[in-house]
């Protein structure tokens, strides 16, 4: 619609007011406006932030908890300033294939492994979770101490209840699917489990240590995994559980080698044969043909004489 | 290499959805106005019917079984994963849809073979036929090995396609879930959209018009209306 002067003043609302009064109280308004809007988008990117650590960075970093396959992040701004954080950050390849040396020392601290390139992340965001770390790093217990898993022994009780966890016998708090749907382990039994995942018998080994698999099963990092646990996260009280069912199954050795999938298939073959069998039952007074006997028959005769 | 990946999955998880979708229902609307009388499977029994029987009974038992599986999961995951959480239910499940599937693959197998191989079928056998079975074949076939290569498939169906359906459906596509599937997933689901867009323009349309209510309509006698004495007697 074309606008005109004209159109643009609405009766009734600001035409019988002077025209200072006007410009002081759209000035408020625009004032109001632009105080939640700024209000709002601050507190949202700080929330924003905070998710975004959740769900791409607490797998491998911790705020005040220790190192796990990254280094601890408290305090991050006192070693090294905004400029070289935002940079690495944006491209940790990058840096460290520049010949930075305190990205090479990184690298070597965390037994070589590179730190994946986060999708998603801008200057903005960069400037926001480091907001966010400076923040955290200030309270006494950051949010992102991430997870605290006892240095004991676990218990056959623990194991057990993992192995229910896995296989779906006890329902994720956050309705998550279960491991079982995409992941096999050693010594299952039955047709074990799914394989659009790896195999993980020996998950424990690859991730080190207790705390680096508890800390990745927060927040799963993987690019099939994280869009399925992003609003579905594992409970710590379900972690526990799953770690020391995966101690557990690493200490057994070996991976799943059992021909479930060949039996599925082969049973799988066997009912459609009883199906077909079933079919041609059903259907046996089925209308087959009526020229074809008459002409066999004659055939036949004419043969027989 | 990035890029580039990053957009064939926005043109085959994204723009390819809605391009199906919408020629689906514009062009299912347009034909049953405008040409109302070939919505029909065109049977091919009269001309064969010792083969058709192993190719169509197979098939459509197969079909409507795994079809069924697939909307079931789309419509109710939650319900589809709490179903599963006990090992001989999903087991059980999953063999339903692997004999399911099988039987559609010797049915679709059979059906093609028949069509190649008697003369009279294949002349009654049109372009978008032979398209449509290689669509299906295709479809068929990739399903049942994604079903045998990654178990358990009911499951993560339901954690991961159902919320890209949905993410479709809601008209803001999440590629995320779709992105990072083995090829041969990426495969059943490109052709799946292929199959929806290629559908209005097959055969294909005698599902939309099942004559369900043959099922509770009040059954009918037939009846010759004349005199069949009559009839004996003419000539």
């Amino acid at each position: 619609m074309m606008s005109t002067p004209h159109s643009q003043q609405s009766p009734g609302t600001t035409g019988s007011r002077p025209a200072g009064v006007r410009l002081v109280v759209g000035l408020l308004r625009l004032a109001a406006v632009s105080t939640i809007l700024f209000g709002v988008t601050s507190i949202a990117s700080a929330q924003e932030a905070a998710q975004f650590f959740r769900q791409n960075c607490m797998s491998c970093h911790t705020i005040g908890g220790g190192r796990l396959t990254g280094p601890d992040l408290k305090d991050v701004s006192q070693r090294k300033d905004r400029a070289w954080l935002t940079k690495f950050l944006l491209d940790p390849k990058g840096t460290i294939e520049s010949g930075d040396p305190y990205a090479a020392q990184l690298q070597q601290e965390a037994r070589g492994v590179v730190m994946p390139t986060v999708s998603g992340m801008s200057k903005e965001r960069a400037e926001a979770l480091l907001d966010l770390i400076d923040a955290e790093s200030k309270l006494e217990k950051s949010q992102f101490v991430g997870l605290q898993i006892p240095d004991g022994p676990f218990s056959e009780a623990d194991i057990a209840r993992g192995r229910d966890i896995f296989l779906g016998k006890i329902k994720l708090v956050n309705t998550g699917p279960s491991c079982v749907s995409c992941h096999t382990t050693i010594g299952l039994g039955g047709l074990g489990g799914g394989r659009l995942g790896p195999d993980l018998s020996k998950v424990y080994e690859r991730l080190e240590n207790r705390k680096t698999l508890g800390s990745w099963l927060l927040a799963p990092p993987t690019t099939t995994m994280q869009p399925v646990f992003r609003d579905h996260p594992l409970e710590a009280d379900e972690i526990l559980p799953l770690v020391a069912f995966f101690e557990d199954r690493a200490q057994r050795g070996g991976e799943d080698t059992s021909p479930a999938r060949l039996n599925f298939f082969l049973i799988g073959l066997g009912g459609t044969v009883l199906a077909l069998v079933g079919f041609d039952l059903a259907w046996r007074k089925r209308f087959r043909a009526v020229r074809r006997p008459l002409v066999k028959g004659a055939e036949l005769k004419r043969g027989e004489r | 290499m990035e890029l580039t990946t990053a957009f064939l999955n926005l043109l085959f998880f994204a723009i390819l959805p809605y391009v199906a979708l919408f020629t689906f229902f514009l062009v299912t609307i347009q034909r049953y106005r405008s040409q109302k009388f070939t919505y029909s499977s065109l049977s091919s029994q009269m001309l064969e019917n010792q083969d058709h029987f192993w190719g169509l009974v197979p098939f459509h038992y197969g079909i409507l079984t795994v079809l069924g599986g697939h909307i079931i999961a789309f419509l109710l995951p939650a319900q589809v994963l709490l179903w599963n959480r006990a090992l001989p239910r999903l087991y059980i499940t999953e063999f339903v849809m692997l004999i399911g599937g099988v039987l559609t693959v010797v049915g679709l197998l059979n059906l093609i073979i028949r069509r190649v191989r008697y003369s009279k079928v294949r002349r009654v056998t049109s372009l978008p036929d032979w398209i449509l079975y290689g669509l299906l074949a295709n479809q068929v076939v990739t399903g049942l090995l994604v079903a045998l290569l990654y178990p358990w498939g009911s499951s993560w169906f339901a954690a991961t396609a159902a919320p890209y359906l949905w993410s479709i459906v809601k008209l803001n596509p999440d590629l995320a879930y779709v992105s990072a599937v083995p090829f041969l997933v990426k495969l059943h689901v490109v052709n799946a959209w292929l199959v929806i867009g290629f559908f209005p323009f097959t055969r294909l349309v005698h599902i939309l018009v099942v004559p369900n209510p043959y099922l509770w309509r009040k059954p009918q006698v037939v009846r010759w209306n004349w005199n069949r004495n009559d009839i004996r007697n003419t000539n």
